[in-house]
């Protein structure tokens, strides 16, 4: 059932109660927790975090977890999964989900007592009726169990073949095919909605409880979900509008001379900031190699383009000098003209505005600290993702939570050195796909593999990191490839997971043409591919687009696949 | 007496805040608060002024020593002097210890106001620092200073006292006192 009203509903039932919250694997959902965490504090609630990165970890959590409370809040999982069939809780447990994984679970959406969503209502609009789902089948029962005791003789059961009973059969089975159908209407493509931190955030709000941390832990988490290619470009224009007001609102004292803020408060502002990854704590040629919309347009794997990346540069007027050193080297003159000499010859280079400019939040903390949002994002990605093998998940978790408090400097530094390189492991992993012409075209879509025991290879045994090296790789196969049908193509990735168990991850992520949507099909393509090939799949993740499996059974599972898409 | 809790005794001085929740009269042992009403000033300790600010319950209001022009004079006359000047709270330093670290965005000028208070603790500490030197040179055997408030005592309070004694062992044994054994 939908929640209307945030605080009576939500909020201030848990009050004095112990809650236990389960939180995803991603930056969206740290950030979520983290403003959930600050409002308990704030009130004096009793809370369990227990972070969980699988379908069987939510189980296994709440089995150990769940004694004597009636209060579960499930962060960024469980949306997509009948949860009170999988969980079997007792009758008083109550779930609060908010996932911004669509479509939700239609069992979820119509259990008015235990199961409560705190998402918005206009994403919700493509619910199917609630007819159309469940039908009260007592009678039809009641009148087949009526003809049958007719003939207690004979023992067995009987047909009616009267009118009534075949029309009402008839009746039935249209019913039912339709609802099948609908369901798989319903659920064929996966997308996602708004940010779980934002929805933290608006509670937070109407709670009159926020602060400037909480919006920038929003703001980060909104980030999270465009830097990942979860939204649409025009879904995070709108959410970074909606956010600016409340930055504008918290952060107006400074400007007049009276009411001078000490220095060591959070400042937050708007910011049209460059599309260049990391580029404050790096050098400005690395993070201009490693940005995706740059180095798809101007195709930097080949000579060529290495050239005319050359040429735009001398263009600017930045020596090679000065870009090739830390940006916090860089000459100052130099660093504020960066943007706008970027944005006067970049038409030359058939750059567009939105491949450069990306309109974002800064925050400042402190004379050290001038971070972007996407900084934190990278940072926090690589922490909770780090390929250090003796760290449990658990771990991570906690270096990625320490690292959005942001008052341990060490642990941001260590994030975005991990974050680049993760950043470069990625580059590389395109370079060697486009060189060696790995990406195969199988009919209904491009497929590649990573191989095996490469050196980057360990970065892609994680989701994030995978969606990201698969958004990259078809974006650049498509600036190469000379094909004009390929814009329409999705890619399916696979990686190694753990080599000595012969798993292997894959991936799916729908063509560049639909960019406007962002709508997933591969989650069904999958689940049938895999009950047509009899092959052991594993859905454990809470993206459905993202599988393990056995690295032998990978080219039956693609076999069935292209039937299933052609 | 260890500084904490010489912060803990400061943390009785009642500071004024203006909560964001209405609520009657609490009837405390050391005695009663409020009764608070949302948006209208109150007076509490500051211990639970500080509680209050961090569950985002109130906004605190700086006291009335606390603005950068009062504490540049304030300054200026503990330089001019030669004795310790009055200070406007007995608790001063503590006071904006805990209102800087808890409710730096409601107090202006945060930063130079942080600054002011150092240079003051700075000076009488030193004028401290001189003053025991002179006395103990002097060899008198008391000394009266005024309005030097607890924080600043207790900073000497310890090396000062065992100083002393040692000194005076030293002054018998030198005298030839046989009651003195060693």
């Amino acid at each position: 059932m939908l929640i209307k009203d945030f605080r009576r509903d939500f909020y201030d039932v848990l009050q004095h109660q112990r809650v236990l919250v389960l939180v995803a694997f991603d930056v969206d959902a740290l950030c979520a927790c983290k403003i959930l965490q600050y409002l308990f504090q704030c009130d004096q609630v009793l809370y369990t975090i227990v972070p969980v990165d699988g379908l069987q970890e939510l189980e296994h959590a709440f089995l150990e977890n769940a004694e004597g409370i009636r209060h579960v809040i499930l962060i960024n999982c469980g949306a997509a999964v009948d949860i009170v069939e999988m969980l079997q809780p007792e009758d008083h447990v109550r779930f609060y989900i908010c996932d911004s994984h669509r479509p939700v679970d239609v069992h979820n959406f119509y259990n008015a007592v235990q199961v409560k969503l705190l998402m918005r209502e206009d994403e919700l609009s493509s619910m199917p009726a609630y007819d159309d789902l469940f039908r009260d089948d007592g009678e039809d029962e009641s009148e087949e169990s009526d003809s049958e005791n007719d003939d207690p003789e004979t023992g067995y059961k009987r047909k009616r073949f009267d009118d009534e009973s075949i029309i009402r059969r008839q009746d039935r089975r249209r019913w039912n095919e339709s609802r099948v159908k609908t369901l798989f209407d319903y659920s064929k493509f996966t997308s996602y909605g708004t940010s779980a931190a934002l929805m933290m955030f608006e509670l937070a709000w109407k709670l009159s409880k926020d602060t400037n941390s909480l919006l920038w832990l929003a703001i980060v988490g909104v980030t999270d979900q465009f830097v990942h290619y979860r939204t649409p470009r025009d879904k995070y224009m709108e959410d970074i509008m909606s956010l600016q007001s409340h930055v504008s609102r918290h952060n107006q004292r400074g400007a007049d001379d009276e009411n001078i803020m000490s220095v060591n408060c959070l400042r937050v502002s708007f910011e049209e900031e460059l599309y260049l990854p990391l580029y404050r704590h790096w050098k400005l040629f690395d993070s201009i190699c490693h940005s995706m919309p740059i180095a798809c347009k101007l195709r930097l794997w080949s000579l060529k383009g290495q050239k005319r990346l050359h040429e735009f540069l001398a263009e600017m007027g930045l020596p090679l000098t000065q870009c090739k050193q830390q940006y916090s080297a860089m000459d100052t003159a130099m660093r504020s003209e960066v943007k706008v000499k970027i944005l006067e010859y970049m038409n030359k280079y058939g750059l567009e505005i939105q491949d450069v400019i990306i309109p974002s939040f800064t925050m400042q903390y402190g004379y050290k600290h001038l971070l972007c949002a996407t900084d934190f994002v990278y940072a926090a990605a690589a922490a909770l993702e780090s390929v250090d093998r003796l760290r449990l998940p658990t771990d991570n978790f906690l270096a990625a939570t320490e690292i959005l408090q942001r008052c341990v400097s060490r642990k941001i530094e260590a994030g975005l050195e991990s974050a680049k390189l993760q950043l470069r492991g990625v580059v590389n992993q395109v370079q060697s796909f486009l060189d060696m012409h790995q990406i195969i075209s199988a009919g209904p879509f491009l497929y590649v593999c990573v191989q095996e025991g490469t050196a980057d290879s360990r970065f892609f045994s994680h989701p994030q990191c995978l969606l990201r090296l698969a958004r990259y790789t078809l974006q650049a196969h498509c600036s190469v490839s000379r094909n004009k049908r390929v814009r329409s193509l999705p890619l399916v990735l696979g990686a190694p997971l753990s080599i000595e168990e012969g798993r292997s991850i894959m991936v799916g992520i729908p063509p560049l043409d639909t960019d406007d949507e962002r709508k997933n099909f591969f989650g069904k393509a999958f689940e049938q591919a895999a009950e047509s090939t009899n092959t052991v799949v594993r859905f454990n993740s809470f993206d459905s687009h993202i599988i393990e499996m056995k690295t032998e059974d990978r080219s039956k599972f693609f076999d069935a696949l292209i039937s299933i898409l052609q | 007496m260890d500084a904490s809790e010489i912060e803990f005794l400061a943390e009785k001085e009642h500071v004024r805040v203006i909560p964001n929740f209405s609520q009657d009269k609490i009837y405390l042992i050391s005695g009663d608060l409020g009764p608070f009403s949302a948006g209208l000033p109150v007076s509490i300790p500051l211990w639970l002024a500080v509680n209050l600010k961090q569950r985002q319950k109130c906004r605190i209001l700086p006291p009335d020593w606390m603005d950068i022009d009062g504490l540049k004079d304030k300054k200026q006359e503990e330089a001019d002097s030669r004795f310790f000047t009055d200070m406007p709270s007995p608790f001063y330093m503590e006071i904006t210890q805990l209102l800087l670290q808890c409710a730096t965005d409601d107090i202006p000028g945060a930063d130079e106001v942080r600054t002011l208070i150092k240079d003051i603790w700075d000076l009488r500490l030193a004028k401290l620092r001189s003053s025991i030197d002179v006395f103990i040179k002097s060899g008198a055997s008391h000394a009266k200073l005024n309005h030097l408030t607890l924080l600043e005592m207790n900073t000497v309070r310890q090396f000062l006292t065992k100083a002393l004694d040692h000194m005076h062992r030293l002054k018998l044994c030198v005298s030839g006192d046989p009651a003195v054994q060693q």
